[in-house]
């Protein structure tokens, strides 16, 4: 009774964290059997309809057929009739405190109920949220997991190129290795062969030149003295014929 | 000789780079420079060096015989093949490669069945709004409050709130 009683004019009071779950827990232990049954059904967003704050629906519902709109009022104005006729209930100085205490009651949860409600709600919606964040970062995180890790395998099946690459590298460098030699082998080869052929050269010239020396140095030291002398007498005798020849020239 | 010119094979460096983690790409471009420099050393050498011209030597060189001994000599040279010492090498490391792969492989399938476990739980958990707290206590052991520990309210050492 006194859960409908906070659940009053507030309506959008849902089920908060505390309260609900002791209703919940209520309901959970009628399922006695152990084994583990189907989630509890969640729960209703709004309480059960109230009139007055107080008195169920279902009170007027039951007696509406019988009697009617006005049943259950006449029934609670002649009980309450009833009450104060025979002194079962006594009128005395706490019915004033009741009558003032409840007016301020029901004055402050008309008047702040809703904000109330929804301010401890905003409460339980934080907790709420929290906790769905969590649990979807975490979702998300295994997903990036299962992907990274099938990624990874995939990575880890191009492992034979890396052997590959190091094998053709070992086989180019021994090629390359024997080409290498090869050249070196028909260079010098190459070499001598034409050194062979530069030195010859070089003895031919050697000796051409000193055979020029030779009969230089011979024809020069042949030339007697006195084939000197005949010599250059002959050329003055050739220079005089000369000269006159060209004053002949000249002066024709 | 048999061995000789053994086959290159083609890789194929796009797929390759592809497939090569963050933390080993430094490795991979000092292979790839390696490899760049290896194979243009290789292109620049021609096959076969130029044939030497024996007859004009024949002619020119007047000493008798020595370019026919050359000549025979240098037929006859048989060049060695250089060793292939690393190759076995090669083909051990990649077996062991092979194996310590294939153990990564198994312990990497068995994270993803772990995580493939957790990720059906957490998706077939009920709503938060539908749960109980045994519901959360099943769901999410750690959030079970010990009551035999800490008998009294919060249940959880102060500290710890």
């Amino acid at each position: 009774m006194l859960s409908r009683l906070v659940f009053l004019s507030a309506n959008s009071l849902r089920s908060s964290g505390l309260i609900g779950a002791g209703l919940v827990q209520a309901s959970r232990s009628l399922q006695t059997s152990s084994q583990r049954l189907a989630p509890v059904p969640p729960l209703p967003d709004h309480g059960g309809k109230v009139r007055h704050g107080l008195i169920p629906e279902e009170l007027f519902e039951f007696l509406y057929p019988k009697t009617g709109v006005t049943g259950p009022y006449m029934l609670g104005t002649g009980l309450i009739v009833y009450l104060l006729s025979k002194e079962l209930y006594v009128i005395n100085h706490e019915t004033i405190y009741a009558i003032c205490i409840g007016t301020i009651i029901v004055y402050g949860v008309k008047k702040y109920g809703a904000t109330v409600a929804a301010f401890i709600d905003s409460i339980n919606e934080e907790k709420v949220a929290k906790a769905q964040a969590a649990k979807d970062s975490h979702i998300s995180f295994l997903t990036e997991a299962i992907e990274n890790e099938k990624k990874e395998q995939w990575r880890v099946e191009g492992r034979g190129m890396l052997f590959d690459a190091k094998r053709n590298n070992v086989a180019m460098l021994l090629e390359t290795n024997y080409r290498e030699r090869q050249h070196m082998v028909t260079n010098e080869v190459k070499r001598r062969l034409d050194y062979q052929i530069a030195l010859q050269h070089l003895n031919r010239r050697l000796q051409q030149e000193h055979m020029i020396n030779w009969v230089e140095k011979n024809v020069i030291s042949s030339i007697t003295p006195q084939q000197e002398k005949e010599s250059i007498a002959k050329c003055i005798a050739d220079l005089k014929v000369l000269a006159k020849t060209t004053q002949a020239k000249a002066a024709a | 000789m048999s061995g000789r010119r053994a086959a290159l094979k083609a890789i194929d460096w796009l797929a390759f780079a592809e497939r090569v983690p963050s933390n080993q790409r430094v490795m991979f471009n000092a292979l790839k420079t390696r490899t760049d420099a290896i194979s243009a050393k290789l292109a620049s050498l021609p096959e076969t060096p130029p044939a030497i011209d024996w007859s004009y030597y024949r002619s020119a060189v007047a000493k008798a015989g020595l370019v026919d001994e050359f000549e025979k000599k240098f037929k006859a040279l048989q060049i060695p093949e250089p060793v292939d010492t690393q190759t076995s090498k090669i083909n051990a490391q990649e077996v062991e490669a092979n194996k310590s792969a294939l153990d990564f492989v198994e312990k990497s399938k068995v994270r993803v069945v772990e995580y493939e476990k957790e990720l059906e739980k957490f998706k077939n958990m009920i709503p938060f709004d539908q749960m109980t707290i045994e519901d959360l206590n099943e769901a999410f052991p750690e959030t079970k409050l010990d009551k035999v520990k800490y008998p009294y309210w919060p249940h959880k050492p102060i500290a710890s709130l």
